[in-house]
């Protein structure tokens, strides 16, 4: 024993288990999100439940499951079930039966107990529709112009709406959107005009000119628009819901109609990439709850880019002060520990420093002097895009200056003696031949940056993450990158579609879904990051002394 | 130490074909750097003392002595590269053309690039290996392809070194063996035209073969540039030089031409560092 003891073998096993509880749980943790987040495209089979309850009445469900759980009988005894003796425990089911304009829940419970008969007829479809959710049910009858037509119409027919739909959505994204900035913009320059005392009669007239023909244009397209809409509303569905009730689905509300019984694994397959895709680059539905999370994934990406670009210089420009040029003595010491601690700070604190400093004071006086003619409604002045990261960008600075301050320490004096024995000035050696050989140290404290920063949510709360942008902080609209708009984050949709959302349970599997791109996108940006550390490690690869 | 046999060395030695130079009384053209009165401290610890000489141009000058004795120091004093070292301080003059080089008003990267140093171990930088040739160059302003490339080929060349590089001049410098990459620091200090080059134990790092090579380049080099080369190894310094200054604890004890000082040494002390009593 002592000698097992004596030969390091304990030690191995107790390290080797270490690391293997560490890769357990990521693994566990990874498995899980994907496993949750990944059903959620998949199509699931349709149920049609056939039920008898306890006073004999009858009744059908119709939906997909979504969840089972096995609860003691005992729970269930005010049911007063007639039950096997024997029995202890009965199988639940949670049943999505969507129908939103029907009953108000999306969710129903199921006693198995109570079920007589399940099948997934072949014709059940179901319609996912831009509001009020998923409907389950029969195809009755399509109608077109008035008139009924054979249902194997639909596929054209969906066809045709959504070439309009994307005309619509051309339409008023770019065309009016663009109108709409251009006549704020004039509306604007005006007041800019007032406030200074120079709007001319002339001015006025040349301002009011391009409204009225800004407004000519708008009323053109509107008309466009309105054409398009009576288009789309033109032909409509009739669908038999579970209880036998028939509902009229307009053409304008659907998006989707799939018989998923009907589908064959390469089907499904096919239908589970297309959800992915369009989960990627749609715009969210439904309060957040439906729909793709694009603007989420864009502010969270654009935000962490433009921390990066701020971040960057600050740390290495301060690492290279305190490491290079500050003096070797106790304030120094005092100031790198102050810098460590930095990092330790709560990053709720970096939050309420980044509404108070940036938002209020630097964004208020910004306003005061450049946007006045906003005011009282603020441009700067107000929680936005280029104030979370200048606050992550603070935040992740510690990080960013101790990684240099190690890379510019470990490189060997001999580098620096080799290039001042050549006659370059100290500034000309950190230039040519610190920094390229520290950068990779520099890469590492970039990459810790990041990897912290795309994960920060609290402070975002704050200072500019919102629940729904209307508008992308990046469009065509002049001067394309708008720095002063509010953005929405992936961080911040999982906790808004979790816990604050109107339909908690249906968005579960949405927060395991953004959940799993979100780790996706940090590891995309890390593993960047960390091919360039690598190729730049490559080229400046030490000397093995 | 390896005990020397003064006649054998004598015998091998190029100075011999020279006629001795009269040290302590050199024209002031024949003098390259003039060493006054120069004291170095490390804080209160005297590394340096009172140190007085004249290193002739266009000759190898070395410094031998034990261990500690300041020889390397002393070089370093040439190129202000003691300047890097905290709690040094300096007093006394060393003059390049009659100017003293710790005066006020001197630019040090101006003067390190009239004395260029080799060091102890190969420092190439991680660039290529014409990148590291030319790199005092680009410092100096110069980016003129045509110039540098020219300039690239010569040092090379003057360090032997052109011949095994030339196809791969675009290559990282940090393939190259030790004994390449000594000569390629050699080239990249002589590419910027110094009038002094200080080696510090330039071999000390090598294997037989690379110091041969290395000692013939510095027979070569004299022809250029004033060579100062502190050694450790006194076979090394009685081939390769034409003047020897022996150092023992901070002092300048001995200096005279290279053959007067192996065969019949003025003081005991070196006497006794040569023939192996101690070191």
């Amino acid at each position: 024993m002592n000698k097992w003891f004596k030969s390091g073998s304990p030690w191995i096993w107790l390290s080797a288990g270490g690391v293997s509880i560490s890769l357990i749980s990521v693994l566990g943790l990874l498995w899980l999100i994907a496993s949750r987040g990944l059903s959620y495209f998949w199509p699931s089979e349709l149920y049609q439940f056939d039920l008898t309850d306890e006073q004999g009445v009858k009744s059908v469900v119709i939906g997909e499951i979504y969840d089972r759980e096995q609860i003691p009988v005992s729970q269930l005894e005010h049911l007063n079930l007639v039950l096997a003796p024997e029995q202890e425990v009965l199988e639940r089911l949670l049943i999505k039966t969507g129908n939103r304009e029907l009953v108000s829940l999306d969710f129903r419970w199921l006693l198995s107990h109570n079920i007589t008969k399940t099948q997934t007829p072949k014709d059940l479809a179901v319609v996912e529709r831009r509001t009020n959710g998923n409907f389950y049910g029969y195809i009755e009858s399509v109608v077109v112009d008035g008139q009924e037509v054979d249902s194997n119409q639909l596929t054209n027919l969906l066809e045709r709406v959504e070439q309009f739909q994307q005309k619509i959505d051309v339409l008023q994204k770019s065309d009016i959107g663009a109108i709409n900035y251009q006549l704020e913009r004039l509306r604007l320059k005006a007041r800019k005009y007032q406030l200074q005392d120079k709007l001319t009669a002339e001015r006025q007239a040349n301002i009011d000119s391009e409204v009225a023909n800004l407004n000519q244009r708008y009323a053109k397209l509107e008309q466009e628009l309105m054409g398009y809409r009576e288009e789309i509303s033109r032909d409509h569905i009739i669908m038999r819901a579970m209880d036998g009730q028939l509902v009229t689905i307009n053409f304008e509300y659907i998006l989707k109609v799939t018989y998923n019984n009907q589908l064959s694994t390469v089907d499904k397959t096919a239908l589970f990439f297309s959800q992915i895709g369009s989960f990627l680059i749609e715009d969210p539905r439904e309060a957040n709850t439906e729909g793709g999370v694009f603007p989420a994934i864009f502010g969270t990406v654009l935000m962490v880019l433009l921390m990066t670009v701020i971040v960057s210089p600050f740390g290495v420009i301060a690492a290279i002060y305190l490491h290079e040029y500050a003096g070797k003595n106790a304030f120094t010491k005092l100031l790198r520990i102050a810098v460590i601690n930095l990092a330790g700070v709560p990053s709720i604190v970096y939050g309420v420093f980044g509404l108070g400093f940036f938002v209020y004071m630097v964004g208020g006086s910004l306003d005061q002097l450049f946007y006045s003619e906003n005011l009282p409604s603020p441009t700067f002045g107000t929680p936005g895009v280029l104030w979370s990261a200048l606050t992550l960008a603070i935040l992740t600075l510690p990080v960013v200056i101790v990684s240099t301050e190690e890379g510019l320490s470990r490189i060997p004096s001999a580098m620096r003696h080799g290039s001042l024995a050549l006659g370059a000035t100290k500034a000309e050696t950190l230039w040519r031949i610190i920094l390229p050989i520290a950068s990779p140290a520099i890469m590492t404290g970039i990459i810790l940056a990041i990897a912290r920063a795309a994960g920060e949510v609290a402070p975002l709360m704050l200072v500019g993450v919102v629940k729904m942008a209307p508008n992308l902080p990046l469009d065509g609209n002049f001067p394309f990158l708008h720095l002063d708009r509010k953005f929405m984050h992936l961080g911040f949709h999982i906790y808004d579609v979790g816990f604050q959302s109107p339909n908690v349970e249906a968005a579960r599997p949405l927060v395991y879904a953004t959940a799993l791109l979100l780790v996706s996108i940090i590891v995309a940006l890390n593993m960047t990051a960390v091919s360039i550390r690598n190729k730049l490690r490559e080229r400046y690869k030490m000397l093995e002394h | 130490m390896i005990s020397i046999n003064p006649k054998a060395l004598a015998t091998g030695s190029e100075s011999m074909i020279n006629t001795p130079l009269d040290l302590h009384n050199l024209s002031p053209e024949q003098v390259a750097l003039d060493i006054n009165k120069l004291n170095l401290h490390y804080g209160k610890k005297q590394a340096l003392n009172n140190i007085t000489m004249s290193i002739p141009k266009g000759q190898v000058t070395a410094f031998i002595g034990p261990s500690g004795c300041g020889k390397s120091t002393l070089l370093r004093c040439i190129n202000r590269m003691n300047d890097l070292v905290d709690d040094c301080h300096i007093s006394g003059e060393i003059n390049l053309h009659g100017n003293n080089i710790y005066n006020k008003h001197v630019d040090v990267a101006e003067l390190r690039r009239k004395v260029g140093m080799v060091f102890q171990r190969p420092n190439p930088f991680p660039k290529t290996i014409y990148e590291n040739v030319v790199y005092g160059l680009r410092i100096m302003g110069e980016n003129n392809r045509r110039r540098l490339d020219d300039a690239a080929e010569k040092s090379l060349r003057s360090a032997a070194l052109w011949n095994e590089v030339k196809d791969r001049l675009h290559e990282s410098a940090l393939g190259l063996s030790g004994g390449q990459q000594q000569r390629l620091v050699i080239a990249r200090a002589i590419a910027i035209q110094p009038e002094v080059l200080l080696l510090d134990e330039p071999t000390s790092a090598l294997d037989p073969i690379s110091t041969l090579t290395i000692e013939e380049l510095i027979n070569d080099l004299k022809k250029q540039f004033t060579v100062v080369i502190v050694t450790h190894n006194m076979q090394q310094a009685a081939r390769v030089s034409d003047q020897t200054a022996f150092m023992y604890m901070g002092d300048l004890i001995e200096y005279s031409d290279t053959n007067t000082l192996f065969t019949t040494p003025l003081k005991k002390k070196t006497e006794d560092y040569i023939t192996g009593r101690y070191g």
